[in-house]
């Protein structure tokens, strides 16, 4: 008896524990979790364009008739819920107010005084600079993912980047008669890639939004990136700002636009951040294995005909 | 299909890359002349080049020495109208002067006998004009200016008498002016020939740190020059794919000189 509410003790333990941390096998695939934050579903009723009829009580029956035709456990719909389990939020909201204040009272207005001091091409030019200083982490990603096309278009790309690009301030790696692109990928999406699951998100002071997994992502970058190299620390610390306030000159509205948009915008971050890494994860995942079968990569099942309307 | 155009890809990038490390780690590059005609677009754009030259001249100060140097070099250039080009390169080079250090001394003898130092950079600053007569010939003019940012420095040991000593020999200040004119041929495939006359000088301040018995420059701050001022060049620039240009090019003064460098239109 003893071992019997033991074991279902146990069971119960182990049941509450896994739904909690979510998506922690597998980034890639979402699970119902019992995450105590809202999810944003992309898709949801309000975006289903209204049927035109011209007979208004019909207008309204096709309406609700929609509304049961949508099948909630549907796929499609499934594969666009994005969840992540968020056991630190009173402290991730903390972290995320920290850093919301830091970029508008700080950042914002420095990256504002640099944009009108300095035009644009020096600006892009000094961008495609510190991303070409980035290769070394894009460079072993594609090795550990096993991707070595992208390997050696890394290897091109800084190559030539590096010698006709002048020190790569210039892109002719990205032109229409080279194009080798940058392989968009991290350490953390190569966990992902091996399937690796977020675990849960967390938002680090100055970093931002992150999770275990792309923490990792954080602890690379700090031996793959070559500023962090320069010496004294206050030099690289300086160059690694100064790379920073250059990239939000180059994207100021594009936070403002997404927080005005968002109700919560916590939230609204935190699902926009998952869906991004859990996208970028997906793009690796089908390019490495073209062959294997990704649930949320599983083409959608054609919507379901009601023999009415347009 | 697709496979073809990776494999392209791949030769692309392994040939790049085979170009780098096959330069020589201490080379170093004032450059090549390079075609009269810009290799910039009509309607206006940069070109940027990496370039390797081995240049070897005779220059005379108290004595004549051979003078052997590696240089490599980066070049960003800005060209137009198929007219005209301004360009600026970057580079290391190192430095080998030949016998400068054997004594005329019978009682003073040295561990070796030519200078040699290693990496000092330099800068090049130029512009070119060109005329076209035809759709195949066509005239120009260049004018270009290098000057060496660091001293060149090498230290010598010996004996003079029954007493050893050890001393530096220092290359200071050298830079050199270039001025000439080409004719170029337009070949099909874009192919270019050309070649022409040049005028140069060249200067540095050579010292010796100690006054040794037998052996030059004790007096300190002698000018090295060239010694002879009017040459010739020829080269050739090739279109490779993707943007891409191979110029290679010999210039003969005293001595020959010759390099290539690869350059990317954008």
């Amino acid at each position: 008896m003893k071992s019997y509410l033991t074991l279902s003790v146990l069971f119960i333990f182990l049941t509450v524990a896994y739904s909690y941390s979510a998506d922690s096998s597998s980034a890639i695939l979402p699970q119902k979790l019992s995450s105590p934050q809202a999810v944003l579903p992309t898709s949801d009723a309000k975006e289903i364009p209204a049927k035109s009829s011209d007979n208004p009580i019909d207008a309204i029956d096709n309406e609700y008739k929609d509304d049961q035709n949508l099948d909630y456990a549907n796929d499609t719909f499934k594969e666009e819920r994005i969840e992540v389990a968020d056991p630190l939020e009173p402290f991730n909201r903390a972290m995320y107010q920290f850093n919301d204040k830091l970029y508008f009272w700080a950042l914002k207005p420095v990256a504002q005084g640099y944009q009108k001091a300095v035009p644009e091409p020096a600006r892009i030019s000094v961008k495609n600079f510190f991303s070409n200083l980035a290769f070394p982490s894009r460079f072993l990603s594609c090795l550990l993912q096993a991707d070595f096309s992208g390997a050696a278009t890394e290897t091109g790309r800084f190559t030539i980047n590096t010698i006709w690009g002048i020190g790569g301030l210039l892109d002719p790696s990205s032109g229409k008669e080279l194009d080798l692109q940058k392989q968009d990928t991290d350490l953390g999406q190569t966990l992902g890639v091996y399937g690796v699951g977020h675990g849960f998100y967390i938002v680090w002071p100055v970093f931002g939004p992150s999770s275990p997994r792309d923490s990792i992502n954080l602890a690379g970058n700090y031996f793959l990136y070559p500023p962090w190299y320069i010496q004294p620390w206050y030099a690289s610390l300086g160059v690694s700002t100064y790379d920073l306030v250059n990239s939000t000159s180059l994207r100021i509205g594009d936070y403002e636009a997404l927080k005005d948009a968002a109700i919560d915008p916590y939230v609204a971050f935190r699902d926009a951040y998952i869906q991004y890494r859990m996208k970028q994860v997906k793009a690796r995942t089908t390019k490495i294995f073209p062959s294997k079968p990704l649930e949320v990569n599983s083409p959608a099942p054609e919507p379901v005909s009601t023999g009415k309307g347009n | 299909m697709k496979k073809e155009i990776i494999l392209k890809k791949f030769s692309f990038i392994a040939l790049t890359v085979l170009f780098i490390f096959s330069i020589h780690s201490t080379a170093a590059a004032a450059g090549l002349f390079g075609a009269p005609q810009t290799v910039s677009k009509e309607a206006g754009g940069l070109n940027t080049a990496i370039g390797y030259r081995y240049h070897e001249d005779t220059y005379t100060g108290n004595t004549d020495h051979i003078i052997r140097q590696n240089e490599i070099y980066s070049q960003a250039a800005y060209g137009a109208n198929n007219r005209w080009e301004i360009y600026a390169r970057i580079g290391v080079a190192d430095m080998k002067i030949l016998d400068v250090f054997s004594s005329t001394d019978t009682f003073t003898t040295t561990n070796k006998n030519d200078f040699a130092d290693n990496r000092k950079y330099f800068g090049t600053l130029g512009s070119k004009g060109f005329y076209p007569i035809n759709e195949t010939f066509g005239i120009g003019a260049f004018i270009q200016g290098t000057y060496y940012f660091n001293k060149f420095t090498d230290r010598v040991a010996g004996n003079s008498g029954s007493k050893p000593f050890t001393t530096d020999l220092k290359v200071d200040n050298l830079w050199d002016v270039n001025f000439g004119v080409g004719f170029q041929a337009t070949l099909p495939c874009g192919i270019k020939l050309y070649a022409g006359p040049y005028i140069y000088y060249s200067e540095a301040k050579v010292s010796l740190a100690a006054d040794i018995p037998g052996l030059e420059y004790a007096d300190g701050n002698v000018s090295l020059k060239n010694k002879s001022i009017a040459g010739g060049f020829a080269g050739i620039d090739i279109p490779l794919a993707k943007g891409f240009r191979l110029n290679v090019e010999t210039q003969f003064a005293d001595r020959f000189s010759s390099g290539a460098s690869i350059s990317y239109v954008y």
